[in-house]
């Protein structure tokens, strides 16, 4: 070695460098951190399954730590503290919110998150089908749902999300809306619509549950405070009354038409044609080629009518349904097959009234379904 | 030779002190090299800036850290730095999504080989006596008990039913043995009180059995609806009050690949009673003569089977078997019982389920059935598999019972009395025996004396021929050999 001994320095070190050498640490452990920080605060995980074996409702402990699982502990609930009353915020309880989802709207997740019930307190649970549609449809959900639960500030984040996957193909491969509401294709798409609402239902309600909200994926505009307004209401079922807005070519502005007919009030034509039908054969609604004469609560908007203004019904439909968990618990489900020659969200009022639950619908107060 | 390090050396050194080793020459050429003092050219209070700047970044990193570990709450930070060596307390993440694959939960024929999950639903009713029997079963399933969820319903019991089962339950969990382990354990509370027994469904003359079957259909739905997860490929029904069943039942069950299957369900009888009886009476065909009677009845009506008021002729399973026939052999019914049902989990996931209300005229399990083939489900019970229900005496049996009991005791009092009898008579007849004892004693005892008295004075006369008194001896020994014989 040679050369001259005494202090060597390489160069000197400029502010500059440090600044931006310790930027740069911060901004990695940011990462580091941040990628496991969908922390909670301790209420929330108080709240917590012990165990990723329960019920779905609930988030769970995820352990870090390796080592040999511990045997499931024995989980007791007690069902007659579950309470369903008309004002569930104080009375803290939870609601599932249920979506069959062939396609994903931002309208439909966009005005869930503007929903004013608290998020701690909601549950998502979506079936959705197993085709290409579905795929893509899962996906873009997916996206949103990451962004909500790790990302987002904890009041936003629900409480827990469940996503399923349909186990039979849709009986029909197009999703348009002409082609869906064709009348010869209604009863096989309706049975598997009703099929996929009971696989959704049955495999989510757990035991912690007070409400059960059926909310379509196709629904993108509600008052923020629909679950509260409902539910005040108190009613074993209630149903808003389903718009759509759309452009008035005559009265150049937007406008506002009835989309959902499913709600209604039977008439003695309809049984009528009932009684005459074979076994397996379903009365529609809607339908020009099957006059009914049923009172439709899409037609007993008044416009600037009391919100409040309640109808009893005979058939509901699902765009936007509140059910007490009771009536569900007690089977009211809806039938994939000619149930009083009903069918799915018909012939779900109709079994929850052979249980002695009665449906109510609200004709004043309006939720809107997409345009296509 | 080393000539430079003679430093008091005269000679000039070979080498220029300020050159490098590499020969060249330092000094007016362009300087490239880093290897050089460059002396500090800062000041003091440049410095001392600086200084102050690295305390300040310190601080500034120390508390970023802080804010991060308090806001955190959890241990991240820390087993960040320490690699994950040390972990805190709550080492645990919250995981709020939940993704599945219900074409995953079919449910095949041989399950146990591809992990299904089963769910196991017991609803339970003042049932502390049968739960013993109801654990040691439990401990016995071939299936593998880690796959096994099981959810119970205690609904509006005032024995120690939920005590019990808790005590019992944890006491599994805790098992040294890992493969006794369940998996997801539920235990549902819920009173459901008179309230469906109030209900106004008379003028049937059968309101107390259809109302007490639509209490027990809405306390299976509570049951299952809180239970089922999307896990599940199966469920499967156990009444607590089966006695005896085959360990495999739930893969002997499952081999056969149905949406609903149920085994034959019969009871054990005291002999008095015929040895055996055929114990469940809800899994059954469909009969012509059945269906004409649902037409007649309104609509709230229930149709039970096994009761003579409802004539029916289905053909029923329970009658149907055969002990030495294949227990293999499936028979289609369309009303199944509660006792032991398997089915595959989609049969609930689409919507069947134990009507709490008059479906086609019939309600609960037997509802179940209807419904299932309603949707196009297969439904099947199994003939010669035979499992036994526990014999409970009914009322009529008790009183029956009681009256052979009391037959028994009047018999038992009789042999007493008998035996009595005939003891006093043998004590009686023993003592004349001991009388008779006594006097034969005396009898003899006399004679030898007599004997005796006649020997003695030939012993007074020693002087007599020795012969004689040889002779004598002789007789006395033949005297006591006769009285010996006699």
């Amino acid at each position: 070695m040679a050369r001259t001994m005494g202090p060597v320095r390489l160069k000197k070190t400029s502010p500059t460098t440090v600044a931006v050498g310790a930027a740069l640490c911060i901004f990695i452990l940011y990462f580091l951190l941040g990628s496991s920080t969908s922390d909670f605060s301790a209420s929330r995980k108080a709240t917590a399954a012990l165990h990723p074996l329960s019920p779905p409702t609930s988030p769970f402990r995820q352990s870090t730590s390796g080592g040999k699982p511990k045997p499931p502990p024995v989980m007791r609930y007690n069902l007659n503290n579950v309470t369903i009353t008309g004002n569930p915020v104080e009375n803290n309880e939870n609601i599932l919110v249920l979506t069959p989802m062939a396609r994903f709207y931002q309208g439909y997740w966009d005005n869930l998150l503007q929903l004013t019930y608290p998020h701690e307190l909601i549950t998502l649970g979506f079936i959705i089908p197993k085709n290409r549609e579905g795929n893509a449809a899962y996906a873009e959900l997916d996206k949103q749902i990451t962004k909500t639960q790790k990302f987002a500030p904890e009041k936003d984040r629900f409480k827990s999300i469940i996503i399923l996957r349909q186990d039979f193909e849709p009986p029909l491969s197009s999703q348009d809306e002409a082609e869906r509401h064709k009348m010869q294709n209604q009863m096989p798409r309706r049975a598997a619509m009703a099929k996929a609402r009971n696989s959704l239902l049955f495999t989510t309600l757990g035991p912690a549950t007070s409400w059960v909200l059926w909310l379509d994926a196709d629904i993108i505009e509600t008052p923020p405070t629909l679950i509260q307004d409902l539910a005040h209401h108190d009613r074993p079922l209630i149903v808003p009354n389903c718009f759509q807005r759309y452009y008035n070519g005559e009265k150049k502005k937007m406008d506002e038409r009835p989309y959902d007919f499913n709600n209604w009030q039977d008439s003695p034509t309809a049984q009528k044609m009932a009684s005459e039908m074979g076994a397996d054969d379903i009365l529609l609604e809607g339908y020009r080629d099957m006059p009914t004469y049923r009172t439709l609560m899409a037609y007993m908007e008044e416009n600037g009518g009391d919100v409040h203004q309640e109808v009893p019904l005979d058939g509901v439909g699902g765009t936007a349904l509140l059910v007490k968990a009771d009536v569900h618990r007690d089977g009211a489900m809806f039938p994939p097959f000619s149930f009083y020659h009903l069918i799915e969200t018909e012939g779900f009022a109709k079994m929850a009234k052979r249980l002695g639950w009665q449906a109510t619908g609200l004709p004043n107060y309006k939720v809107y379904h997409y345009n296509e | 030779m080393l000539p430079f390090t003679s430093s008091g050396s005269k000679m000039t050194p070979r080498h220029h002190v300020s050159g490098y080793s590499n020969g060249y020459p330092r000094g007016n050429t362009f300087e490239i090299s880093p290897h050089r003092f460059t002396p500090r050219g800062t000041t003091p209070s440049f410095r001392r800036r600086r200084r102050l700047l690295l305390r300040l970044g310190i601080i500034a990193a120390i508390s970023v850290l802080c804010i991060l570990y308090f806001r955190g709450g959890s241990g991240s930070v820390l087993s960040l730095f320490s690699l994950g060596l040390f972990s805190s307390k709550d080492d645990f993440q919250l995981e709020t999504v939940r993704y599945y694959d219900l074409s995953n939960v079919q449910g095949t024929a041989r399950g146990w080989e591809r992990e299904e999950r089963i769910l196991l639903c017991v609803p339970l009713r003042d049932a502390e006596s049968h739960l013993a029997m109801f654990f040691s079963h439990l401990r016995n399933f071939t299936y593998p008990h880690h796959l096994i969820d099981l959810a119970f319903l205690v609904s509006d019991s005032k024995d120690r039913t939920l005590d019990v089962l808790v005590e019992n339950l944890e006491a599994i969990q805790a098992d040294p043995e890992d493969l006794q382990h369940y998996g997801e354990i539920s235990i549902i509370e819920k009173d459901f009180g008179q309230k469906v027994n109030q209900d106004v469904e008379s003028r049937h003359g059968f309101a107390a059995q259809a109302s007490r079957r639509k209490l027990m259909a809405q306390a299976r739905n509570w049951l299952l609806s809180a239970a089922l997860r999307p896990y599940h490929s199966w469920v499967y029904w156990r009444d607590v009050d089966v006695e005896t069943a085959p360990f495999t039942i739930l893969e002997d069950l499952m081999r056969h690949n149905k949406d609903v299957i149920v085994p034959n369900v019969w009871r054990p009888l005291p002999d008095w009673l015929g040895g055996e009886q055929p114990y469940d009476l809800n899994s059954w065909q469909e009969s012509e003569t059945a269906l004409a009677l649902a037409d007649t009845l309104d609509e709230d009506a229930v149709i039970v089977e096994g009761y003579a008021e409802y004539a029916t002729w289905r053909p029923h399973l329970a009658y149907l078997r055969d002990p030495y026939g294949d227990p293999d052999m499936e028979m289609e019914i369309d009303g199944v019982g509660g006792v032991s049902i398997l089915a595959k989990a989609k049969v609930f996931r689409y919507g069947c389920h134990f009507p709490a209300f008059s479906f086609e005229k019939h309600a609960e399990t037997e509802g179940f059935g209807k419904m299932a083939r309603r949707m196009g489900m297969s439904v099947v019970g199994l003939p010669h598999y035979t499992i036994w229900h526990l014999y409970e005496p009914s009322v009529d049996d008790i009183k029956h019972m009681e009256q052979m009991e009391q037959e028994k005791l009047a018999r038992e009092t009789e042999e007493k009395e008998k035996a009595e009898k005939a003891r006093k008579m043998k004590e009686s007849f023993g003592d004349t025996m001991n009388q008779w004892e006594k006097d034969k004693t005396a009898i003899q005892d006399m004679a030898l004396q007599e004997k005796e008295a006649k020997d003695e004075p030939l012993e007074e006369l020693p002087l007599q021929n020795k012969k004689l008194k040889g002779e004598a001896r002789q007789q006395q020994g033949s005297g006591a050999e006769k009285a010996d014989r006699r």
